[in-house]
């Protein structure tokens, strides 16, 4: 049985835009046989059970996430593809240490860079999507994930890196402005946004923060590396291990894409030149040496010879798009959203082959019949309130029923008398 | 016809306009406020009468008098760094609201250098340096921030799964620590209690799609055994003579999993912990300067 592995497509030249998916991809081809995996450029989470990518699929079993896919792979072959058994418990120890560094860490810097970053996520990454998602995935996906990135990395107060963001909050500055002074709108001096402004803004505000924020991830990774081949073997001792992987996904993320503005790629060659000698030949080993096209990944025979074997993804079915498009309107209609969200959980605790027990099954479907409870209350709360709303409005007489005829006569009455007053009437005659 | 011409022009004004105040509203409105209290007295332990340098802390009235540990874990970890390096200090139970930064812990120092001066958590190392010296340990050590992100990621979302999400700890635990001390009233409490486990709930998916529990458990399991093997047979981290910064990050969360008498219901990360003695006896050893 060949296992299929599923990631977000190629782009910028990698096999994977997702460092998580890139970091499994590189797992893979150092740790399979050649003829035993193939990679799926599915790019869409809902073709695999758990709902994320990368998932790994052996027949009717899937895993997903990095550590899992790793644990899942080490039981599979009875310990035979495990990069990590080399490793003594100090490096073990390092090996969970770094690889929680560099998730935690890396995935802030990737998020900054690609997609909170404004020119770079229209400039590259919004149109490296548009070209390897299918319809309608390609407008559903990249705004949810372009918000997850924002919402991730809201704590480093680097907003000023999203254009748009700061757009709003000037609007806001503004309109604020214009509420507390009671000044008139056209009076209020509106900043105006030369081009070395707001270069020397953003330059001045991100610099030292960016500054920090890169050194605090390089130095302690270029320290660990040294002049050793991977980060925790030297080459004639030893492979890479499972930590090398994670490093790849994220470094290379930051070293290779052409970015239209590519402060992480220059922070990383200037902090860490032995770093991104050890990505470039890291990514040469693991993904081959041409760049990697979309068009390998969606028709396998045209790609060179390189370490990663692809599968053509499955056309997008009729009943799939359909399936989308319901859930996506589904998933922002307010009520739905929940009633959605607590069958997936019963679905789970109800299912028979997932790996919970007697009693956490218990505690989950309560958790889900009492969250269903809180809905129902919640519909019956509003439905009351607009009730009450209405019945008050008619009692009090804002509202009348009376017939459309009616109403326009009257008003035409009403409109008669004011528009015609007699001189009489305002001298109080 | 003058009389008749006033009444039919305000007429529409009133019926037909949705947006002015209903008049029945409007009465009720006019009667406010119905009486104007004399404004409060400062309450006892306003900063007039304080001497010394005080540290607003999550913790109780009597915790506070004994200067017990306080039951949060970022509290608990700059007030555990103070005590080691040896600066005095009170602590005050306080709250998020009363906090220049919106979080708690932070310091007002006893020798008010200007005078709006409150020490938010981010700035209290380098003021902790200042005052008696000791060393920035980050800089020693590269290895320092690297297993900081085991505390910062793995065991925090595992924490916070097991002290909100779990709903038999977080009656048991969250609420009564939390909750109770901010009102009493049941509808805030219930209003309260929500937030706080939306919160935690956020918090966790911003990194997954679903919070998968066994996977937290694991992941925290296998950063205690990169915490201990870290640590190894030395008394503190990174071989120091004396506590410092790391040994207080750990000791915030290890104290807290293994102190039973916050009466948790479900504890898997205490198992989890117990299988490496050295960093219980690191916690029972750092515990005696609370003593």
């Amino acid at each position: 049985m060949v296992l299929q592995l599923h990631v977000w497509g190629p782009a910028f030249g990698l096999p994977s835009i997702d460092a998580q998916c890139l970091a499994a991809i590189a797992y893979c081809s150092l740790a399979l046989p050649k003829d035993s995996w193939e990679v799926v450029a599915s790019s869409d989470p809902s073709v695999s059970p758990t709902g994320e990518l990368p998932a790994l699929q052996n027949g009717a079993v899937w895993v997903s996430r990095f550590r899992s896919i790793v644990d899942y792979l080490r039981k599979h072959s009875n310990g035979a593809w495990d990069l990590d058994k080399q490793l003594d418990e100090t490096s073990r120890a390092d090996n969970v240490a770094f690889s929680s560094f560099i998730e935690s860490r890396g995935q802030s810097l990737v998020d900054l860079y690609l997609y909170v970053t404004s020119q770079n996520y229209y400039g590259n990454t919004s149109p490296a999507y548009g070209s390897l998602l299918q319809w309608p995935n390609q407008w559903i996906l990249p705004p949810k994930l372009h918000g997850a990135a924002k919402a991730r990395t809201e704590h480093l107060g680097l907003s000023s890196l999203d254009l748009q963001a700061m757009e709003d909050q000037r609007q806001r500055d503004h309109s604020a402005a214009v509420t507390a002074g009671k000044i008139p709108k056209n009076l209020i001096q509106r900043p105006r946004d030369t081009v070395s402004s707001f270069l020397g803004r953003t330059a001045q505000s991100n610099h030292f923060r960016i500054e920090a924020l890169t050194a605090e991830f390089f130095e302690p990774l270029e320290a660990m590396l040294g002049r050793k081949a991977y980060l925790l073997t030297a080459e004639d001792e030893g492979t890479p291990s499972s930590i090398d992987c994670i490093a790849l996904g994220y470094l290379s993320l930051a070293l290779v894409p052409e970015m239209s503005f590519p402060w992480l790629r220059d922070a990383m060659r200037a902090k860490a030149p032995l770093l991104s000698a050890y990505t470039e030949r890291l990514r040469r080993r693991c993904f081959g040496d041409a760049p990697i096209d979309i068009a390998h990944a969606f028709a396998p025979e045209s790609a060179p010879e390189s370490p990663i074997s692809w599968r053509t993804p499955g056309r997008i079915s009729v009943a799939a798009v359909g399936t989308t498009l319901l859930s996506t309107l589904a998933d922002s209609t307010p009520f739905l959203r929940e009633i959605r969200k607590n069958n997936g959980l019963k679905k789970v605790a109800q299912s028979e082959d997932s790996e919970l027990s007697a009693r956490e099954k218990h505690v989950l479907n309560m958790h889900a019949d009492a969250s269903k409870k809180d809905m129902y209350l919640s519909v019956a709360t509003v439905v009351g309130a607009v009730a009450l709303t209405v019945g008050y409005v008619l009692q009090v007489g804002l509202v009348s029923f009376g017939s459309e005829e009616e109403e326009e006569e009257d008003m035409e009455e009403e409109n008669g008398e004011v528009a015609y007053p007699t001189a009489a009437d305002f001298l109080g005659i | 016809m003058p009389p008749k011409t006033t009444e039919g022009a305000q007429q529409p004004g009133t019926a037909s306009s949705f947006f002015t105040v209903p008049p029945p509203i409007k009465k009720l409105f006019d009667k406010f406020p119905l009486a104007t209290y004399p404004s409060n007295d400062l309450p006892q332990r306003s900063p007039s009468r304080r001497q010394g340098n005080q540290l607003f802390v999550f913790t109780d009235a009597a915790g506070a008098r004994n200067g017990r540990p306080s039951f949060n874990p970022q509290c608990l970890k700059w007030q555990a760094y103070l005590k080691f390096v040896g600066i005095n200090f009170e602590t005050t139970p306080s709250n998020n609201h009363a906090s220049p930064t919106g979080a708690l812990p932070f310091l007002i120092p006893s020798q008010p250098i200007e005078t709006a001066n409150a020490i938010p958590s981010h700035k209290l190392q380098k003021w902790a340096i200042e005052q008696v010296h000791c060393e920035e340990e980050q800089q020693l050590n590269l290895r320092f921030e690297v297993y900081a992100s085991l505390l910062d990621t793995r065991v925090r979302t595992a924490w916070l799964y097991m002290l909100y999400l779990d709903s038999q700890n977080f009656e048991a635990v969250a609420r009564r620590l939390y909750v109770d001390p901010a009102t009493s009233n049941t509808l805030v409490r219930t209003a309260l209690g929500l937030q706080l486990q939306q919160a935690a709930r956020d918090e966790l998916l911003k990194t997954s799609k679903y919070i998968d529990v066994a996977e937290l458990e694991g992941d925290a399991g296998n950063a205690f055994e990169a915490l201990s093997s870290l640590l190894g047979d030395d008394d503190h981290f990174f071989g120091r003579p004396n506590p410092g910064l790391f040994d207080a990050s750990v000791f915030a969360y290890t104290h807290l999993i293994l102190d039973d008498s916050l009466g948790w219901k479900q504890n898997r990360l205490a198992q989890l912990l117990r299988e490496h003695q050295n960093l219980v006896q690191h916690r029972e050893k750092l515990l005696g300067f609370f003593a």
